[in-house]
């Protein structure tokens, strides 16, 4: 690892610390959304990281963000702040920065990635999740504009969200030839923040419907290609599948700490509990789960960093480290007992947060789809 | 680039990107990729934008159906169509 790597590691670990004690709470019971905490993560310039100093961010390789995401992810409590941290980054930020105009870019850059702009990701729809091609919402095409008809669900962000990157077929029998994408400011009349949509975990960050009515956007505002939405969307997927749960890992590296030190300490039948067998062997699979989900991680960044496709990679990470965050998590519980089911502990709140992972971004039914067409199955 | 080549670079990618392992011998000129399977719509547009990049043309969404893609001899049709015109 890089000098410079260990110093992000480093400036990343006392940051998060110090800007979130773990004692302080998050408004994780209420499923409020941090904002205060979300203008910490932009003053330490985490959304401007993937993003070139020309558009006003830092310029760091993806292999510094994702050291950044796990060093976040162990040092703060709130996985909710930085998955919605995530959906900003990887569904919003970068397909700008990849399919953005040069006017675009211009516009809409520096204010996501200094953090001032929320964005938020208007894809999926009731009938459209895993099969998100099969969406309903139209755009239709005038001379001066595309006027979006249809209902968005499952959109992380939605009701903090300043601008939105949204998808909508000009012509349902082109299938994926027919979806394009588009950047919508929130302000564009016609774009409605329907329903909050309660989740088990990952309360706060918020989630819910979009609504496009007779919402005309510029031509200017056609993200990438007419048609090519799909490619859009599939780019975004490939990053955010590949680093979303860079975060979990520094959970699951937590998660291990704090199995260790409470085994040490709770002593039943006159000796610490880590001395039983069933007991260890339990923090013996926390241990290797944890190594070996780092290296799926971090082989997104050697790729991206690269210029490399990383399509497999990523599903391959996806699937891999969801299931076993939720594993972990399902340990952590098991070695605390009675106490790691009741809200004191806060471990019951891991395993809240995990369930998603195995969901969003592609399920884990999905990832091996993906996996099993790269082998050429 | 003659139509030879045109037709083993996209060979080549499929070969690459689909059908991993296949020997480049039973991926014929005239196998069926859209209606056998080999490639289904996500497949298709991953193999346009190769070809868009590769040749320095510009696909529609139109052109991207069965009539031009199902076939490595039609998209190298496809492909001289475009560069001519």
């Amino acid at each position: 690892m890089s000098t410079e790597r260990e110093e992000l590691i480093r400036a990343a670990l006392e940051f998060g610390r110090r800007a979130f004690p773990e004692d302080r709470p998050t408004g994780e019971a209420e499923g409020e959304f941090n904002r205060a905490g979300w203008k910490q993560l932009a003053e330490f310039g985490l959304f401007g990281m993937p993003v070139p100093a020309s558009h006003g961010g830092l310029g760091l390789g993806l292999g510094d963000v994702i050291a950044v995401m796990e060093t976040l992810g162990y040092a703060i409590a709130d996985q909710g702040l930085l998955f919605s941290a995530n959906a900003h980054l990887w569904t919003n930020v970068i397909p700008v920065l990849i399919y953005g105009t040069a006017e675009q870019k211009q516009e809409y850059l520096p204010r996501m990635a200094s953090g001032e702009w929320i964005g938020a990701n208007a894809g999926s729809e009731p009938d459209a999740g895993s099969d998100i091609f099969a969406m309903r919402t139209r755009a239709v095409k005038t001379a001066t504009s595309y006027v979006l008809n249809g209902t968005k669900t499952f959109c992380t962000n939605a009701q903090v969200a300043d601008v939105f990157v949204a998808y909508a077929t000009l012509d349902p029998a082109l299938g994926p030839m027919g979806i394009t994408s588009f950047v919508v400011p929130r302000s564009t009349p016609g774009v409605t923040v329907g329903k909050h949509i309660d989740k088990m975990g990952l309360r706060t960050s918020p989630m819910g419907e979009v609504i496009f009515e007779d919402c005309e956007i510029p031509l200017a505002n056609r993200l990438g290609r007419e048609g090519r939405g799909a490619q859009v969307f599939e780019c975004a997927m490939e990053w955010e599948r590949g680093c979303i749960l860079a975060n979990c890992l520094g959970v699951m590296r937590r998660q291990l700490e704090k199995a260790i030190a409470h085994c040490q300490t709770r002593k039943q039948f006159g000796k610490s509990i880590g001395k039983f067998q069933s007991v260890a062997n339990r923090i013996v699979d926390m241990k290797l789960r944890l190594e070996t989900c780092r290296p799926l991680v971090r082989r997104i960044g050697e790729l991206k960093d690269s210029g490399k496709a990383a399509d497999l990679e990523a599903a391959m990470a996806k699937l891999y480290v969801s299931e076993c965050y939720v594993k972990s998590s399902l340990d952590l519980i098991q070695l605390f007992g009675g106490y790691g089911y009741t809200t004191e502990q806060g471990v019951e709140r891991d395993l809240r947060d995990a369930v998603g992972s195995t969901l969003y971004s592609g399920t884990s039914e999905i990832q091996r789809n993906i996996i099993a067409k790269c082998l050429g199955l | 680039m003659d139509v030879t080549e045109m037709k083993n670079t996209v060979r080549e990618f499929i070969l690459a990107e689909f059908l991993p392992g296949e020997s480049s011998a039973n991926l014929k000129d005239d196998t069926p990729l859209r209606t056998s399977g080999v490639l289904d719509s996500m497949a298709t547009l991953k193999l346009v934008s190769f070809v868009e990049d590769k040749f320095g043309i510009e696909v529609e969404a139109h052109e991207a159906g069965v009539e031009n893609f199902d076939r490595i001899s039609d998209i190298a049709a496809l492909i001289e169509r475009k560069k001519g015109a």
